[in-house]
């Protein structure tokens, strides 16, 4: 039984099955040069990626935004079981050293199912304050900046 | 357990309603007053079947309205359907379904090599 239960107001449970082998699935979670290719997504991209692919092990990631500014992200790894479960978090630093700014911490499971694979992605976030936290570094999506001005444009309309 | 494919739906609709240019500028229009499809589309170089497609696009998920008065047809905004999809939540969900299409998208071509 897992040991996280997610909160509907805190917590995403995403839900694929992919017609590809586990194992391909494992390692585009788990090594750089599949990482950089679609861990951001565009028009946002991912410049640079380190792992050290072990428990207290660093999950270093450089990300670009369309405006060319770059947003380093650094987290550690929880549990490490090949082809079944990835576990980090940005709550603590590489080596588990608390970090400053925890924010989320992210399950990834996998399922052999037939020839293809069910994987289940839990991203587990800390608070509204981490929330704020998140939104202030500046991590939206380019078109998620041009909803936020949308919105706002709207809102200052109808009212 | 939350089910996310199917939480996901109408919001997904709402965001690829919203990824589009041209509907996003009907929208800020939109949210001056309404106006009738001519009006809407004046500033537009575009067939005009090419962007009725877009006023359907807006108004199948809802964030849009229209009512028709004689031959013409007027549309008004839905504020409360933008509001989804100001929700910090919704957006991180988006956010992860978008990386995740994009990892199934970057897995088959692999698996194609």
């Amino acid at each position: 039984m897992a040991l996280w239960k997610p909160d509907p107001k805190l917590d995403l449970v995403l839900e694929r099955v992919v017609d590809v082998p586990r194992e391909l699935v494992w390692a585009a979670w788990t090594k750089p040069e599949h990482i950089v290719k679609w861990f951001t997504p565009a028009p946002w991209t991912t410049i640079h990626c380190e792992i050290d692919l072990r428990p207290g092990g660093r999950f270093h990631t450089i990300m670009r935004s369309p405006e060319g500014k770059d947003f380093p992200n650094t987290g550690c790894y929880l549990e490490v079981v090949p082809n079944e479960r990835l576990v980090w978090t940005d709550a603590l630093l590489p080596g588990y050293r608390p970090s400053e700014k925890p924010f989320f911490t992210a399950i990834i499971a996998l399922e052999k199912q037939g020839k293809s694979t069910r994987y289940t992605a839990t991203a587990i976030h800390r608070d509204e304050a981490g929330k704020k936290q998140h939104e202030e570094m500046g991590f939206h999506t380019g078109w998620a900046t041009a909803l936020d001005q949308l919105v706002a444009h709207i809102k200052a309309s109808v009212h | 357990m939350i089910t996310p494919s199917e939480a996901a739906k109408p919001i997904d609709h709402v965001f690829r309603a919203l990824s589009d240019p041209t509907r996003r500028h009907v929208l800020e229009r939109l949210s001056r007053s309404p106006a009738s499809v001519s009006e809407l589309a004046a500033p537009f170089n575009m067939a005009l079947p090419s962007f009725v497609q877009h006023m359907s696009i807006l108004e199948n998920c809802g964030l849009v309205q229209s009512r028709k008065t004689g031959r013409v047809r007027t549309f008004e905004i839905v504020p409360k359907r933008l509001k989804l999809a100001e929700d910090w939540l919704v957006r991180q969900r988006a956010l992860w379904e978008k990386r995740l299409d994009q990892l199934d998208t970057y897995l088959i071509t692999l698996k194609e090599k």
